[in-house]
């Protein structure tokens, strides 16, 4: 009897509430919808549009179908500032990997009081603008700078190293920026794991490092993955610091997009490279997925 | 509530967006239009104390925005506007200008004769000269072993990873042609391209390439040779008054600033008392320094700081519009160019 009751009692009580909730959360999102119609689906349709016109010399656009600037693309001197660009994110993105990874696990496995202490020391430096960050760089890597006068002083350089201005140093800003999202996104991932799990491996004979790759790795690779998509595809567009740390002599897609609009006047051709770019990223994002299996594993599928 | 607010508010945004046909009609202002901070405050108090004439400064943040506005009040609503030289050449063009009263302006003559002249207005009938900007060569004789006279020198291979250059790259191509006794504003892609291979043999002597701060590198060392914009000489001139400057002898790239009085403006006659003010030695020499640009005024030479008086009998070529064949040409040399430096 109680049974039967309780049954069409639940039913009846979330068919009530789904009803009305379902038709606010409408409300709800609209203005939501609205906005990511107007700000995000539409200067994204414009700039696909203008990718398709031409630049009439001076300010102006001529509003005529043309593939100009796709074939001009093709071109080897842009096709290069592509591999140049993605050869960059790759690099930095291995690195980050590489440091990133383990800072994330061994902060989830610090005791509480100094995970909070870690975990500020991390967020510390969002508290000032990167690019003020970036005009620190200088100063550490300058000639006469912070790295160059320890070396110099501990004997281990003569002259001054050329460290500013050069791929390493790119490299260096890259990894300082991005840094922070893959170990967050590692610590959040081995912070939720059962290290119940990892003591059952070593139980049943497991060595150290056999418990780490097929438990406790396994487990983390959400965050791994996630973090590597939160820092190669910024890593992609961060310009500014190929600008700054160095010294311009290495062309990103982003800071060719960035020349275009600004000293070149030409708009089309801007817009047709940044629709390049957008389309090669997605098409990696998605090929890295497939491969990985990251839609399970992220959980976002 | 709210919509007297709002409406209030709208007129508001309305009164701010026009200030120039509201107030335009009253014989005792001047309606001033042009970048931001292009006077010091002495000198419009000056002017507004001796004429009794009001000044209301507006300004715009680019030639572009100023040209958009200015044919759309059809040469009116500004008395006196300031900007820089390609863009004068449209607004003379499309007859925005009215010709300078030369019975109000007798301080005409005070007037550099090495600014006058120029494309965007050769007879000298409707702009005056405010400033000119002149990019050149500012080197560290202790670092550098040779003595640069002009452009060449730095495609020297003694100079190997020592440049810092600006990054306007119809500044830079310019001065490469130049090097090649060429026009800075070449048109023809073939030449242009040949501008590119010339520029390639210049990527390993540079060691950075910015626009903003360029001069900083000079001073930490990072370079020992330095193309600069005339702000950045300025600067760098008075941090370290060792370095030596290059005025290139296969001559310059010039910008100059000029002003003119829009063919409709409401209070035309105040302007040309203005401009003929401005052209006072003194009045002049206060502008010049605060701007920080070369001075065009001759009779100024002797007050303003010694930096900003270029030598006698200067000459240079403006960066003018090309064609957008030209430019794309430009650019992709600058891409091939940027990509070899490292």
């Amino acid at each position: 009897m109680e049974k039967d009751k309780k049954v069409p009692y639940i039913k009846r009580t979330s068919s009530r509430r789904k009803k009305p909730g379902s038709r606010s959360a409408v409300w709800m999102i609209l203005p939501l919808y609205a906005f990511t119609l107007i700000f995000v689906a539409g200067p994204l349709l414009y700039v696909i549009a203008l990718s398709f016109t031409k630049a009439d010399g001076g300010y102006t656009i001529n509003w005529s179908f043309t593939l100009e600037n796709y074939t001009r693309i093709l071109e080897p001197v842009y096709l290069q500032t592509f591999a140049q660009s993605f050869q960059l994110a790759f690099t930095s993105t291995l690195i980050i990997c590489l440091v990133g990874y383990p800072f994330g696990y061994f902060m989830a496995k610090l005791p509480p009081g100094k995970k909070r202490a870690a975990m500020l020391f991390l967020m510390l430096p969002f508290w000032v603008n990167s690019l003020i960050r970036m005009y620190g760089w200088i100063i550490l890597l300058q000639k006469k700078g912070v790295l160059n006068f320890i070396l110099q002083k501990l004997g281990i350089i003569e002259k001054p190293l050329s460290i500013l201005y050069s791929y390493p140093a790119i490299v260096v800003g890259m990894v300082y920026v991005l840094l922070p999202f893959m170990a967050l996104s590692v610590y959040s991932s081995a912070e939720k794991m059962d290290w119940s799990l990892v003591e059952a491996a070593r139980d049943l004979g497991a060595s150290g490092f056999q418990a780490f790759w097929t438990v406790t790795f396994r487990l983390t690779m959400p965050g791994l993955l996630s973090g590597i998509i939160l820092t190669f595809v910024p890593s992609m567009g961060l310009f500014f610091i190929a600008d700054i740390l160095g010294g311009n002599k290495i062309v990103l897609v982003g800071s060719l997009i960035q020349e275009q609009m600004t000293k070149g006047n030409n708009w089309p051709f801007a817009a047709a490279l940044a629709v390049v770019l957008m389309a090669l990223t997605t098409l990696l994002i998605v090929l890295y997925r497939r491969i990985t299996h990251a839609r399970e594993l992220e959980g976002i599928g | 509530m709210k919509r007297i607010a709002a409406v209030t508010l709208g007129a508001a945004l309305c009164l701010g967006a026009f200030p120039a046909s509201v107030s335009a009609d009253s014989a005792d202002e001047m309606i001033l239009f042009t970048w931001e901070g292009m006077f010091p405050q002495e000198v419009l108090d000056g002017f507004e104390e001796e004429y009794g004439i009001e000044i209301i400064y507006s300004n715009f943040d680019s030639d572009e925005t100023m040209l958009e506005k200015l044919s759309m009040a059809q040469g009116g609503d500004y008395d006196l506007i300031i900007a820089d030289d390609y863009i004068l050449e449209e607004v003379v063009a499309q007859g925005l200008a009215q010709e300078l009263d030369m019975d109000i302006i007798t301080n005409f003559d005070n007037i550099n004769p090495s600014y006058q002249g120029q494309v965007y207005d050769p007879e000298d009938a409707y702009t005056v000269p405010y400033g000119a900007g002149i990019p050149l060569i500012v080197y560290d004789p202790e670092q550098v072993d040779i003595e640069i006279t002009g452009y060449s020198d730095l495609w020297d291979e003694s100079l190997e990873d020592c440049i810092a250059i600006t990054a306007n790259y119809r500044v830079i191509c310019g001065i490469t042609q130049l090097s090649m006794g060429r026009s800075m504003n070449e048109e023809d892609p073939e030449v242009i391209a040949e501008t590119g291979e010339r520029l390639l043999e210049l990527a390993p002597n540079i060691r950075l390439i910015q626009d903003d701060n360029t001069q900083d590198a000079l001073l930490n060392g990072e370079a020992s040779v330095a193309f600069l914009y005339t702000s950045q000489v300025t600067q760098v001139l008075a941090e370290n008054p060792d370095l030596q400057v290059v005025y290139p002898e296969e001559g310059l790239g010039f910008g100059i600033m000029a002003g003119f009085v829009p063919s409709q403006a409401p209070n035309g006659e105040a302007a040309m008392k203005f401009i003929n003010y401005i052209l006072e030695p003194e009045v002049s020499a206060q502008c010049t320094n605060y701007i920080g640009y070369y001075c065009t005024n001759q009779a100024a030479n002797d007050l303003v700081d010694e930096n900003l008086v270029a030598p006698e009998g200067v000459t240079g070529e403006f960066v003018r519009t090309v064609s957008a064949e030209a430019e794309a040409a430009y650019s992709e040399a600058w891409t091939a160019f940027k990509a070899a430096c490292d």
